[in-house]
């Protein structure tokens, strides 16, 4: 119980309490003891000052009388009350005898008095006057006090009794509401350890902090599905890719091994067989670049660069190419446009972009690179072309790895080239999107502003 | 030249050591990291070639440190099988020259020797070139051929600039990519061969003696002999 979190903090500031409280309560305590002791000491001044009135104004009988008919009247007897002459032998008052533990001196003292049949009294309080001949002693019985400072201690200890119940139970109930939630978690997670990702916590509209922290823990969760989707997708594509020209490798080498033909045909076949070999070598490359995106390993490579630029380096180096297929190759942009990226990854999906438009344009076609600064401040890559274009049910299919449209069968490429364009988009934030030109495709790569450096 | 091959995989010493006994070097192979960096630090080479993983305490990367960091300025060439762009960077930061991902064709590896080999031998970047007849001032950049005036763009330029200061050497398309365009990807299509024939349009079309050579299955050459 102290170990879990909710009950350790109840007690803490159960202690909190108890502290603040003790603070407040013995100044009020020594205050208040302070007020009552004097005020006391003032009411047997006053009294004492009464009595030696009397003895002034009318001599020492009348003050013996007043005495006598003061100890007469009093129900409660809390006046304690004695007149002595200079040997201390009582004349008046209901003491028997001058205490013992007061000196005849004129001052405040503190002390037990025997008062006959009502017992001793326990710290009576008496201020004695000296009369010349005769001593006076004034007292009062503090008894009277008794009361009220018990209720003051009633008080306090059952402050602290509230205090320390509310603060187990506060803890107890926050433990048990924790816990609960905590539970649920656990139970997620849990399944999620047993392999079932499609599990999420869950979570409130209430933003308290275990909500905060599912909803970040969720998220942690998307991303891992997506990666383990996506490793789970590329392994089924290598498996599946990879196969066919490692099938055609080995059937090429067996041959070989089978027919043993003359020394320039095994040397043609060799040659045959090495770039088989360098296809699989770049499927793999292009596959182990795509998994480096998507696991954001490269974000550490970005740098401020300028778009345009790299953009204007792409339709050059494609130029030729275009000019071979006789297409109008040609390159917009209204000035740099300053992001921070990765160069190599952003020039090869400029690259991959033009490549693919420059397959699908047809001859004499034409093809538009623009970089564009859009009026809301965003910024924009546009690639047009006017080939075939792609149907929309195709539209999303032609990002999946290997994918290879209708359009692409007879021509070089292995289906990769939109999905590496997609990843880089997606490592930079940039959105990716197909619109048709009728004829033709246009793909737009879309910088968010706030992505732009100016 | 003499090569130090630092390699602990035999299959692939064996193949680079014959490989580059037939183009005429001599290899001295060391199998680990220990003996590899005894050897790059007490014998003289023109070039060493360095694979990165190594069996034992001590890694490629750092034999290459500890050479820079006691003033040897032996070109160093990085060979991994780490192909990240990231890993790249870190080897040529570490002293690296130049960097090569396994598996690679034996063209590659031997052009890029060469091309460290010369690279290391000062050469003066504004002194004019000159291969056969044809002549070129990277400072006033004009380029000759006899006596008539060849009109480049200035990418063309910066393509016959690599293979003139590499002639009689083999340059490898990859190589063109990285240090004409800064391209350290595949581009798939053969977008470099077409420069390349473009190129041969304007200094080779016109002239009984072409300059600007195909070496198969390896690259380009530009060569007088």
């Amino acid at each position: 119980m102290i170990r879990s979190s909710a009950v350790s903090l109840a007690l803490a500031y159960s202690i909190l309490g108890f502290a603040a409280l003790i603070l407040f309560a013995f100044p009020l305590w020594y205050a208040w003891q302070g007020t009552i002791r004097e005020g006391r000491a003032e009411i047997l001044l006053a009294d004492a000052q009464r009595l030696t009135d009397i003895y002034r104004r009318d001599g020492a009988d009348a003050l013996k009388t007043f005495i006598d008919a003061r100890v007469q009247m009093q129900i409660a007897g809390e006046r304690i009350l004695l007149l002595t002459d200079s040997q201390l032998h009582p004349l008046a008052g209901n003491l028997a005898a001058w205490p013992k533990t007061v000196p005849a001196v004129t001052g405040d003292y503190h002390i037990q008095v025997d008062m006959g049949e009502r017992g001793g009294i326990q710290a009576a309080f008496v201020h004695v006057a000296m009369l010349g001949r005769y001593n006076l002693l004034v007292g009062r019985d503090n008894r009277l006090f008794a009361p009220l400072e018990k209720r003051f201690w009633y008080g306090l200890t059952g402050a602290i009794a509230v205090l320390s119940i509310a603060g187990i139970l506060i803890g107890v109930i926050t433990r048990r509401a924790l816990m609960s939630r905590v539970d649920s978690i656990r139970q997620t997670i849990s399944a999620i350890i047993h392999g079932d990702l499609k599990h999420r916590l869950p979570t409130h509209l209430k933003d308290d902090e275990l909500n905060t922290l599912s909803r970040t823990i969720n998220g942690m969760l998307e991303q891992i599905e997506l990666l383990v989707h996506g490793v789970r997708n590329v392994s089924n594509s290598i498996a599946h890719d990879l196969r066919t020209p490692l099938a055609e490798l080995r059937s090429r080498l067996e041959e070989l091994a089978l027919i043993r033909p003359p020394a320039a045909e095994t040397f043609q076949e060799i040659d045959g067989a090495v770039a088989d070999v360098d296809r699989v070598i770049r499927i793999f490359d292009a596959l182990l670049r795509l998994a480096e995106i998507d696991a954001g390993m490269r974000r550490s490579g970005f740098v401020p660069l300028d778009v345009a630029d790299l953009a204007a380096t792409a339709v050059e180096f494609y130029a030729p190419a275009a000019e071979l297929k006789n297409i109008a190759l040609t390159f917009h942009s209204d000035g740099p446009l300053a992001v921070s990226g990765d160069p190599v990854l952003l020039a090869q999906a400029l690259s991959n972009l033009i490549d693919n438009a420059l397959k699908f344009a047809p001859a004499n076609g034409a093809i538009d690179v623009a970089v564009r600064r859009r009026g809301d401040g965003a910024g924009e890559i546009a690639v047009s072309d006017d080939g075939p274009g792609i149907a929309d049910a195709e539209k999303a299919k032609v990002m999946e790895r290997f994918y290879r449209g209708d359009a692409s069968r007879g021509t070089p490429g292995v289906g990769l080239g939109l999905s590496l364009v997609q990843a880089v988009a997606k490592l930079h934030g940039y959105a990716l999107e197909l619109t048709d030109r009728d004829p033709g495709l246009r793909i737009v790569l879309s910088l968010a502003a706030q992505k732009m450096l100016s | 030249m003499k090569i130090l091959l630092v390699e602990d995989n035999e299959r692939v010493s064996q193949f680079v050591i014959k490989g580059l006994q037939e183009a005429g070097h001599t290899t001295d192979h060391a199998a680990n990291g220990r003996d590899g960096m005894f050897l790059a630090a007490s014998e003289p080479y023109d070039v060493i070639i360095m694979d990165r993983m190594l069996p034992g305490e001590i890694d490629g990367l750092a034999i290459v440190e500890v050479l820079r960091k006691t003033g040897k300025r032996t070109p160093i060439l990085i060979l991994s099988a780490l192909s990240e762009v990231d890993d790249r960077i870190r080897g040529l930061r570490a002293g690296g020259d130049d960097y090569l991902t396994k598996p690679f064709a034996f063209g590659e590896l031997l052009a890029r020797l060469d091309a460290l080999h010369r690279r290391a031998h000062g050469v003066n970047q504004e002194a004019p070139l000159t291969v056969g007849n044809l002549h070129m001032d990277p400072m006033t950049r004009k380029v000759n051929r006899g006596d008539r005036q060849i009109v480049l763009q200035p990418r063309e330029f910066k393509l016959l600039e690599f293979l003139m200061r590499h002639a009689d050497q083999v340059v490898t398309r990859t190589m063109l990519l990285e240090n004409v365009w800064d391209y350290h990807f595949d581009p798939q299509t053969n977008v470099v061969d077409v420069h390349i024939s473009k190129l041969r349009q304007k200094i080779d079309a016109e002239f009984d003696r072409p300059l600007l050579r195909t070496v198969r299955n390896a690259g380009y050459m530009v060569t007088a002999g």
